[in-house]
């Protein structure tokens, strides 16, 4: 059988022409085999970089994690605890066959948590039970199997779902993981000069706007989990008066919230455009029945924007997923900036359509890849068809182009971000050109 | 207790090693997993992912419905559509934990895909909760009854060297191997996994079989079967082992790596008094009375965390298990253990 040997792509322009519900199976990775590219490795393996389910399920302060599968789910731990700084908080009951035919591990967990207990030099505020696909297919109670070591150690015992067949449906693994790392939390009175934002396991960049609008807005505390230092820090986020949602998958922790705890959420998304951003603000400000005076953020972000813009007019630019925002809002953002998307490399969602129909009307050349498609394996790496690339996966296409990987665990968000990303691709084109 | 590992992290496993026999072959590689398995096989256990030609490695990106359902057919289609794309002269399936709990049959959806893709394919029934070198064993192995040809004839120089896998050695290339063994008068080395799936449909030929690692010894044994061919086990160039005492006579050592390794290390060691330990496969017939194989945490706990041994020489990843040794803990790099490389002059 002849093949072309070359990776699909599809322009901008075709790509909005066929719109939402006719996005090309060559683009879907859900009807594809998923290739590993070292670009897209963070969708396969997300625990050995950023946040995964293991490293997440860490963020409840002072826990530690047994995780309970076959010898090959832990297998990245490794690096994860030696580069971490999490080496003392993994344990491991690996499955064997016996374990998985009789789920007798299942009878284990309870005194292998004493045990792990046993050699901790000082008790953890929890224990989480991250359990994998094996365990998804056998049906495990872990709820009660958590409970029954609750009651031997006498210290919250929570279940962790790694279950990366789930990845595509209602509840995936990092949507789970969110949901879990607050369900330590119990009712407690609010105040309602406090809120929450949720979403992110790690904190907002400390200059973020949103900070100072909720000031004006009365909110004199906000909390976030990745700022918490201890079980004390991290029980106040149930005296929250509402929570920000700042991550879609957050969607089901705050639901949780309000069920359990009757703390409503108040959705944001994090965008990099400025005309977005100032609408979104306003928005909030409406709901929450005050006003947010964005002006000077606004005009101080535009600024920059523009004469990072006009300085590197023309520059192409290659754009990636994983980084800290959406890959199609990103090059938008981009384009209107005056810089030259030439590719995109992402998981298109019809949701994408909205920034995608933008890109049509503004860059239609530019040329949109699957980056988990087997056709990857194709892509050409030593084109040098852009000069910057931004995200980690985007560097991996182009070598020698200059690299902005924008995957910091601190948040970019709002006129902050956008500040934030015009500087560093700013900084990383003059130092090229140094 | 049996299972709980408080101090080590796992090891890698045998669908790595599986993967990493197949790595380089040129074939369509596809890891019959839910995304995470082929992820740490690529983003963890295979160093070349990073600095080779790109293999065609794939996830089978299987759900929840595609495991309770069975749906081999729409795997199938999947390895259809990708063969489509990538031109390779053969597929191959390799197992994971969830085809092994749903009990795929994996002749059966080998007879299916050869149907449909005219390709020849093999499967690797490999399930997450071996260690690597049970894969890449099983993946040798595989490979040489289905791909080498009878009929050839022997060629004298020719020496096979099987075993050489990142997660054995520490290493991704081999010329200072290669050099080696043309200096000892072998004038066609052929590193099964440099050059394709030729090495593998001309096993037959070679007059000898080099065997680095426990790993290629069923192999071995089945081209010494099926072609007559001898083979050898040996580790013949070793990598750096730093501080190593010149003198260790009358010293109690214990050595924990792959056996083959394990054991050359031994034979440099004179007159001191060794025990080879592994966690990974132990021949019978390459071991010495006292040497030990190691399945759990706690035997090796058992073994070594205690003065029973002057010198440990190991992964230095090990050592956080023993706390309450006191001798020399001697740093030898085990991929498969570590993911740290090893040096080799």
């Amino acid at each position: 059988m002849m093949t072309k040997q070359q990776a699909y792509s599809i322009s901008a322009a075709d790509l909005a022409a066929r719109g939402r519900d006719q996005i090309p199976a060559e683009l879907l990775s859900s009807t594809q085999l998923i290739y590993n590219s070292p670009a897209a490795l963070a969708f396969n393996s997300p625990g050995a970089r950023g946040f995964g389910v293991k490293r997440a399920g860490l963020s409840i302060p002072g826990s530690v994690m047994l995780l309970i599968g076959p010898g090959c789910c832990g297998r990245n731990t490794t690096i994860l605890s030696a580069e971490g700084g999490y080496g003392d908080r993994f344990f491991f009951y690996v499955l064997d066959e016996t374990d998985i035919v009789t789920g007798r591990h299942l009878y284990k967990i309870p005194r292998a948590v004493e045990e792990i207990l046993d050699v901790l030099p000082q008790a953890p505020s929890a224990v989480v039970l991250c359990l994998t696909c094996v365990d998804a297919l056998l049906g495990t109670d872990m709820e009660r199997v958590c409970r029954k070591a609750e009651a031997r150690v006498h210290l919250p015992v929570v279940p962790c779902y790694m279950y990366a067949l789930t990845r595509e449906g209602r509840r995936p693994p990092m949507v789970a993981v969110r949901q879990m790392v607050y369900s330590l939390l119990k009712p407690q009175p609010r105040h309602r000069r406090e809120a929450n934002l949720l979403g992110f396991f790690s904190p907002l960049q400390d200059d973020c706007e949103l900070y100072g609008y909720l000031q004006q807005l009365g909110i004199q505390t906000v909390r976030e989990i990745g700022r918490c230092r201890t079980m004390e820090d991290y029980h106040q986020l149930s005296r929250a008066n509402f929570n920000l949602v700042l991550h879609p998958e957050a969607r089901l922790a705050a639901q949780d919230f309000e069920k359990n705890l009757h703390i409503p959420s108040i959705e944001l998304t994090r965008i990099y455009e400025t005309d977005r951003l100032s609408r979104q603000y306003q928005a909030l400000a409406q709901a929450l029945g005050g006003t947010i005076d964005d002006r000077a953020e606004r005009e101080a972000t535009e600024d920059l924007v523009r004469r990072v813009g006009q300085r590197w007019h023309g520059t192409t630019v290659a754009v990636g997923e994983m980084l800290n925002g959406n890959a199609f809002e990103l090059a938008l953002t981009l384009a209107r900036a005056g810089l030259t998307v030439k590719e995109i490399y992402g998981n298109v969602t019809p949701q994408d359509f909205v920034w995608i129909k933008a890109l049509a009307a503004l860059a239609p050349e530019t040329k949109i890849y699957c980056n988990l498609g087997p056709s990857m394996l194709y892509y050409d790496r030593s084109t040098g068809a852009a000069d910057l690339t931004l995200g980690a996966d985007a560097a991996w296409y182009h070598p020698h182009s200059v690299h902005v990987t924008w995957d910091e665990d601190v948040q970019p968000f709002g006129y902050a971000g956008t500040r934030a990303l015009f500087s560093a691709l700013d900084r990383a084109l003059s130092g090229r050109s140094s | 207790m049996r299972g709980l590992w408080k101090y080590i992290s796992p090891f890698a496993p045998d669908q790595s090693g599986a993967a990493a026999v197949l790595y380089g072959l040129g074939g369509l590689v596809v890891v019959c997993d839910a995304g995470g398995c082929a992820g740490n096989i690529c983003g963890f256990d295979e160093p070349r992912w990073f600095t080779g030609a790109p293999s065609a490695a794939f996830s089978a990106g299987l759900r929840d419905m595609d495991a309770i359902l069975g749906r081999d057919d729409r795997l199938v289609d999947k390895l259809c559509a990708a063969a489509a794309q990538i031109a390779a002269p053969f597929a191959a399936i390799i197992g994971t934990p969830v085809p092994a709990v749903i009990a795929t049959d994996y002749q059966a959806l080998r007879r299916l895909a050869e149907k449909r893709l005219s390709l020849p394919v093999v499967t690797i029934e490999t399930k997450g909760t071996e260690r690597y070198d049970t894969g890449a064993s099983m993946a040798y192995e595989g490979l040489c009854r289905r791909f080498a040809r009878k009929e050839l004839a022997r060629q004298r120089g020719r020496l096979n060297v099987l075993g050489a896998l990142p997660l054995d050695t520490g290493c991704t290339e081999y010329t200072f191997l290669q050099e080696f063994l043309r200096h000892r008068g072998w004038q066609d080395v052929r590193i099964f996994g440099t050059h394709g799936l030729t090495d593998y449909e001309t096993a037959g030929a070679a007059e000898k079989n080099l065997v680095l690692a426990p790993a290629g010894l069923a192999a071995a044994r089945y081209l010494e079967e099926a072609f007559g061919t001898p083979y050898v086990v040996a580790y013949p160039v070793l990598p750096k082992v730093e501080k190593l005492p010149h003198d260790v006579t009358g010293k109690r050592i214990l050595i924990v790596h792959q056996q083959v390794l394990a054991n050359e290390v031994r034979r440099h060691l004179k007159g001191a008094d060794v025990t080879v330990a592994t966690w990974f496969l132990l021949q019978a017939d390459l071991a010495q009375d006292g040497d030990c194989h190691l399945q759990e945490e706690d035997d090796f706990i058992q073994l070594a965390d205690n003065d029973r041994f002057d010198i440990i020489i190991g992964d230095e990843f090990l050592r956080r298990a023993l706390p309450h040794f006191h001798g020399t803990f001697i740093d030898l790099p085990h991929f498969a253990v570590s993911g740290r490389c090893c040096a080799y002059d």
